[in-house]
């Protein structure tokens, strides 16, 4: 644990990602500066929110879900052999801890309510179809075409873009853990999934996306 | 975030690219960046979520085993429960019920409006046992009370804002727990 310390990026260099700013804030409270952590958990905390509630958890539990892994994180701060990873380490956390929030919630809802209609198709506790975003943002023709475009590509691409795009673009290493896809493979399905986004944009018409 | 279109040298980036050159192009990075703020639309992360999780951190050297909130909800409460959750932060006047557990221990609370817009938390502890319970919150001293034989506890008027309870057994029977801090 204490050898990664010179594999750290350069505090001065420009150019961090998440993941490096997560490796510099885990050192630094090592070594007893907190500031950087609360930093970290201010820039994070949206990438763990949507990584909880992609697995389905309801909303009150995802933000203990959330609270909870940070509180994971402090307590095994002198523990996670590799700094660099503990992005990863936070995503894998949260996901581990949101299949379990959503393991229990079924029981809880089974044991309240054993429904005769309660069957594999139709579970009584699968979440309502995901929100939509405002409708103020959604005016916007090409962000209605963008979140249309997104709803029609396999359930797997669309987490992974949406995490994706919460975070900075190298720290796709950290992201293929909490999707759970081989890191091998992950390069060339995140390729994929946004080639067929951009294909499916692109017969929708002639814009400009930059 | 960075996703300002550059050549990058990295073979590993080059992989997630849409041009099979192995660079991102502008609009990859333009469709990304509009993606981020369609996502925190769709699903706005709660409003006071980091500082709790701030203030969660704080409490971690106590060494308390966190409890899990139950919500009980009913089929529709995915929807239901999101509303009520952002109708709270106008109208946090009623009274509400939550039920924490950590392995055999249950701790239910109830919050109600107390005089001076301050809370009123009753609680409950199941199986019954002395407890110490002490409320936690930001920049403020501990407050601990004594439960009942029965298990019951109350708080007569606290400060709206995040808090968090720590359950202690008083016959030094196994270890502390603390509830996910939660907005009061």
């Amino acid at each position: 644990m204490t050898g990664s310390r010179e594999a750290l990026p350069d505090v001065d260099g420009s150019g961090l990602t998440l993941g490096d700013r997560a490796a510099i804030a885990l050192t630094e409270y090592r070594n007893g500066n907190h500031q950087a952590l609360g930093e970290l958990v201010r820039e994070a905390t949206p990438l763990l929110w949507h990584t909880v509630r992609a697995q389905g958890v309801e909303h009150d539990a995802a933000e203990d879900v959330v609270q909870s892994t940070w509180v994971a994180l402090v307590r095994h701060a002198e523990t996670i052999a590799e700094p660099k990873a503990v992005l990863k380490w936070l995503l894998v956390t949260a996901k581990r801890a949101a299949w379990e929030a959503v393991r229990k919630h079924r029981d809880d809802e089974k044991r309240r309510t054993e429904l005769p209609d309660d069957s594999p198709e139709h579970p009584t506790s699968l979440p309502a179809k995901d929100p939509l975003p405002d409708a103020q943002v959604l005016s916007d023709e090409r962000d209605r075409i963008l979140w249309s475009s997104l709803q029609q590509l396999p359930r797997r691409c669309q987490e992974l873009l949406r995490l994706v795009s919460l975070a900075d673009r190298p720290d796709y290493r950290y992201i293929s853990a909490a999707i759970g896809m081989p890191m091998g493979s992950i390069g060339s399905t995140r390729g994929r999934c946004l080639a067929k986004l951009r294909t499916i944009l692109d017969e929708q018409g002639d814009f400009s996306w930059t | 975030m960075d996703l300002t279109p550059e050549r990058n040298d990295d073979e590993a980036v080059g992989h997630l690219s849409f041009d099979p050159k192995g660079v991102l192009d502008a609009g990859d990075g333009a469709v990304l960046t509009r993606l981020a703020r369609l996502v925190e639309s769709a699903d706005p992360v709660p409003d006071d979520l980091v500082e709790r999780s701030l203030f969660a951190i704080t409490l971690a050297g106590l060494e308390a085993e966190m409890m899990e909130a139950v919500y009980l909800d009913t089929p529709l409460a995915g929807v239901r429960g999101a509303a009520a959750a952002r109708a709270d932060d106008t109208a946090p006047t009623e009274a509400k019920t939550i039920t924490f557990t950590h392995d055999s221990l249950t701790v239910m609370i109830s919050l109600s409006p107390a005089p001076g817009g301050k809370v009123r938390i009753d609680g409950w502890a199941a199986p019954a046992a002395g407890l110490s319970v002490e409320l936690h919150r930001p920049g403020a001293d501990v407050v601990t009370v004594a439960s009942d034989e029965d298990g019951r506890f109350a708080f007569e008027a606290v400060d709206r804002g995040r808090a968090s309870l720590v359950v202690r057994r008083t016959d030094g029977g196994a270890g502390a727990v603390s509830t996910p801090v939660i907005e009061l």
